[in-house]
Formats: C-alpha cells, sequence, structure tokens
C-alpha cells in the first residue's frame, strides 16, 4: 500500500506537468504580449488567448477565471466605445483598452501557474530540467513571496492612510519612506523564517534532495506542447518567407 | 577557502528576498511607463527607488555571485514580462561589472557598493534596445496602444537618446545608491536588519 502521503500528492496533481506550464507561459510572454511574428501568426494567437482561460476551467478556478474575463471585457469595451469619445477621453481609452487586451492573456496564465503549482512541484520541474540551483532557489523564494509582499503592501498603505500618509495627502517622499521601508522590513522579517524553516528541511543541503510530488508528462502535456513547438516553427517559417496561408 | 565562497541555501534565499522586493518596486514603477512622457523617464525613476532593496541587499551579499545572480534573474523575468531577449544580454554585462567593482571593494566598501549599483542599474537600458536597433518592429508591435501613443514616443526617443539614457541609469543608479545607504542608515541599521 502507498503511503498517505503519497496518495494525497497524487489526489493534488495539477492537471498539466509545471514544465508545460512554464513553456506555455514562455510562448505566451513572447508571442501574445511581445507580439513577434505578423500576419499569418494572428489567428493562431488568438487561439492562444483563449488558452489560459481553458486552463484556469480545468482546474475549476472559478474566481479567477471571471476576473481575468471581467478584464477582458473592459478592455474590449474600452476599445469599442473608443470611436465615440472625445477628444482626450478617446486617446485614454484607446491606450487602456490596448494595454488591457495585451497584458490580460498572459497575466492570467502566469496566475494559473502561481495558483496550480506548489513550491515542489515547481522546484522538482527544474531538478528535472537540469537547471542549477543557484537559479531555481531564488526563483522558488520569489514566486513564494510575491503574493506575501502584494498583502503586505496592503495593509500597510491601509495602516499608513489612516495616519494622513496617502499619495496626494502629504509630499511624495514621505509616502515612499513610510511605506516602502515598511514593506521591506516585513517581507525581509517574513523571508528570514522562510529561509530559516526550508533550510531546517533540507534545502540547500550537501546531498541530493528527494521530493515526494507526482510530475510527468501526460497526455494533454504533450498535446500543449506540441502546440508551442508548432507556433514556434510557424514563425520560424515566416521569418524565412515561407507563406502558409 | 575554495569552500567558503560556495553559495549556500541561505545566500540563495536571501537573492531571492531582494530580487522579489526590487521586481516588485520596477513592476509598480514600469507601470507609468504606458503614459508616454514617462517612459524614458523609467530610466530615472527606477534605478532610483530600486536603490533601496538593493542597498539593503549588498549587506548580505559576501560571496562572488550573488549580484551577477540577481541580474540574470532579473533579464529572465523581463523575459516572461514580454520585453524581448535584449534584458538578458545588457543584465549579463551588468552583473559582470557590478560583481567585479564590489568584490573590488571585498564586499564592504561603502563606496563601492554605490558605484556597484550604478553599474547593476545599466541593465535597465536593455528593456530600451530594441526602440533603436529595431525601431520599426518595435511598434508594429505596439500598433495597438494607438497611432498617438506611437507618435508621442517616437518623438521623446530619438536615435540620441540611447546614449542619453544609458548615462542616465547609470547616474541615477549612483543617486538611487546613495538615497539607499541614507535610508539603509536611517531605518535598516536601526531595525537590526542591516
Amino acid at each position: 500500500m502507498a503511503y498517505s502521503s503519497a496518495q494525497a500528492q497524487e489526489k493534488r496533481r495539477g492537471f498539466l506537468d509545471p514544465r508545460t506550464k512554464l513553456a506555455l507561459v514562455l510562448v505566451l510572454a513572447v508571442f501574445v504580449m511581445g507580439g513577434l511574428g505578423g500576419g499569418q501568426l494572428r489567428q493562431i494567437k488568438t487561439v492562444l488567448s483563449a488558452l489560459p482561460f481553458l486552463l484556469l476551467l480545468a482546474e475549476r478556478q472559478w474566481s479567477r477565471f471571471a476576473k481575468g474575463l471581467a478584464i477582458l471585457a473592459i478592455g474590449y469595451g474600452l476599445l469599442l466605445a473608443m470611436p465615440y469619445l472625445p477628444g482626450v477621453l478617446n486617446y485614454i481609452a484607446l491606450m487602456c483598452g490596448g494595454i488591457l487586451t495585451r497584458f490580460v492573456v498572459t497575466v492570467v496564465m502566469g496566475e494559473y501557474l502561481v495558483a496550480t503549482t506548489s513550491v515542489s512541484e515547481f522546484i522538482s520541474a527544474m531538478e528535472r530540467l537540469h537547471m542549477p540551483q543557484t537559479i531555481t532557489i531564488p526563483m522558488s523564494v520569489m514566486f513564494r513571496l510575491f503574493p506575501t509582499i502584494g498583502s503586505e503592501w496592503r495593509s500597510i498603505r491601509r495602516a499608513m492612510a489612516m495616519r494622513g500618509i496617502h499619495l496626494g495627502g502629504v509630499k511624495g517622499g514621505q509616502v515612499l519612506e513610510y511605506q516602502l521601508v515598511p514593506m521591506m522590513t516585513s517581507t525581509v522579517r517574513i523571508g528570514e523564517e522562510l529561509s530559516a524553516s526550508a533550510l531546517t528541511r533540507g534545502l540547500g543541503a550537501p546531498v541530493r534532495r528527494t521530493n515526494i510530488c507526482r510530475i510527468g508528462f501526460r497526455a494533454q502535456d504533450f498535446v500543449l506542447l506540441a502546440g508551442c513547438l508548432f507556433v514556434i516553427a510557424v514563425w520560424i517559417l515566416e521569418l524565412g518567407g515561407v507563406k502558409l496561408w | 577557502m575554495k569552500n567558503e565562497n560556495k553559495l549556500k541555501g541561505r545566500d540563495l534565499i536571501n537573492i531571492g528576498i531582494y530580487s522579489a522586493i526590487y521586481f516588485v518596486i520596477l513592476f509598480a514603477v514600469a507601470m507609468l511607463g504606458m503614459i508616454p512622457i514617462f517612459l524614458p523617464l523609467l530610466s530615472v525613476l527606477v534605478p532610483i527607488l530600486g536603490g533601496i532593496p538593493f542597498m539593503l541587499f549588498l549587506t548580505k551579499v559576501k560571496k562572488p555571485g550573488m549580484i551577477f545572480i540577481m541580474a540574470m534573474i532579473m533579464g529572465i523575468l523581463m523575459l516572461l514580462t514580454g520585453m524581448g531577449p535584449w534584458p538578458l544580454l545588457t543584465c549579463a554585462i551588468a552583473g559582470v561589472l557590478a560583481e567585479i567593482c564590489f568584490k573590488s571593494g571585498e564586499y564592504k566598501s561603502a563606496k563601492k557598493a554605490v558605484l556597484c549599483y550604478g553599474l547593476f542599474s545599466m541593465w535597465i537600458f536593455g528593456n530600451y534596445l530594441p526602440l533603436f536597433t529595431d525601431y520599426e518592429g518595435y511598434f508594429a508591435q505596439r500598433a495597438d496602444y494607438g497611432q498617438a501613443y506611437i507618435d508621442a514616443v517616437s518623438k521623446l526617443m530619438p536615435l540620441w537618446m540611447a546614449p542619453v539614457l544609458l548615462a542616465a541609469c547609470f547616474v541615477c543608479g549612483l543617486l538611487g545608491g546613495l538615497l539607499g545607504r541614507a535610508i539603509l542608515k536611517k531605518h535598516f541599521e536601526k531595525a537590526g536588519l542591516a
């Protein structure tokens, strides 16, 4: 019989392998947000843009799905309303719409990656890619800390606003000092605790670390990875001047 | 001796912590770049504000390689956030220069720390590089921001801005380093963090 924790791991196993998720983030960042590639890729990009939303549905992340969809709707709404707005508003609507529709896909994909990948899954995936620890450990610490920093910053802003220290209230320099400094202080403290806890669990020990996470490629991973390769292949063909359609 | 200079788990975690803070500040400031006038100003604002976490980071740097790794992580993150591959190159160069500079001060000289941050800040220039090397491509990618944005940016970014921006990164890096040191003295040493 398997250990109960191993069973739990199998149950919690995500829909995709972390490596597939990373490949998708890269492809989306480069092609959809970075805007690489010309006319031929336009249809492909539309398909790619739908992908993170489908993945969120597959992982049953309803609230994130709704949030992403709402932002997308606002973006396209602005773009649609743009021609009917006067002067400066027109320009602002176009810019906000352009930015929102462009960023939201990659942001949703990034959220999907962070929300559905545990740190151990990430590390074991990186180990199988033979990434050196000198890169993977700082990276995983960073991804673990981003939400923490966000929530710390929010509560510090609230506390400082109560004392009348907010943008528009007092001088910019003061805002900086009284918001950034506490944010950094608390983040560093949290980080120190994190590092103590990680070290007791053997991170950075001279022996090789084992992991009970179950990762590995399954059918859906192969399909999506093939999709990534296809996009890259189309792009290279396009660079070579080959017209596919 | 060799063993002492090897990066351990704690060092790597420290790199992660400070990179995270630096990146959050960078990201918050970079959002301003959507307004055309702020795009060149990013090379002023990011180095100055980023100086605070970086100076704090340097107090933890005692071994070779830490600054370089942080620079490379910034490069990878820029790639992931759609800035293209150029920042990876500038990050590598700026990282090595900063590393050499801080090492020559034996990882404790305060003046070298400020200079080191100035050199490190030059990686930000990589984000502007496509504007000068691949002008057409840069705007073809951003066509959906609207013609007004493109006009405004191209007016702000003639070719002679390239060296100016690079210099601005460096000088503001120095200023940011000084600001970081001042804040370090005022707050973090008192709090026992530095």
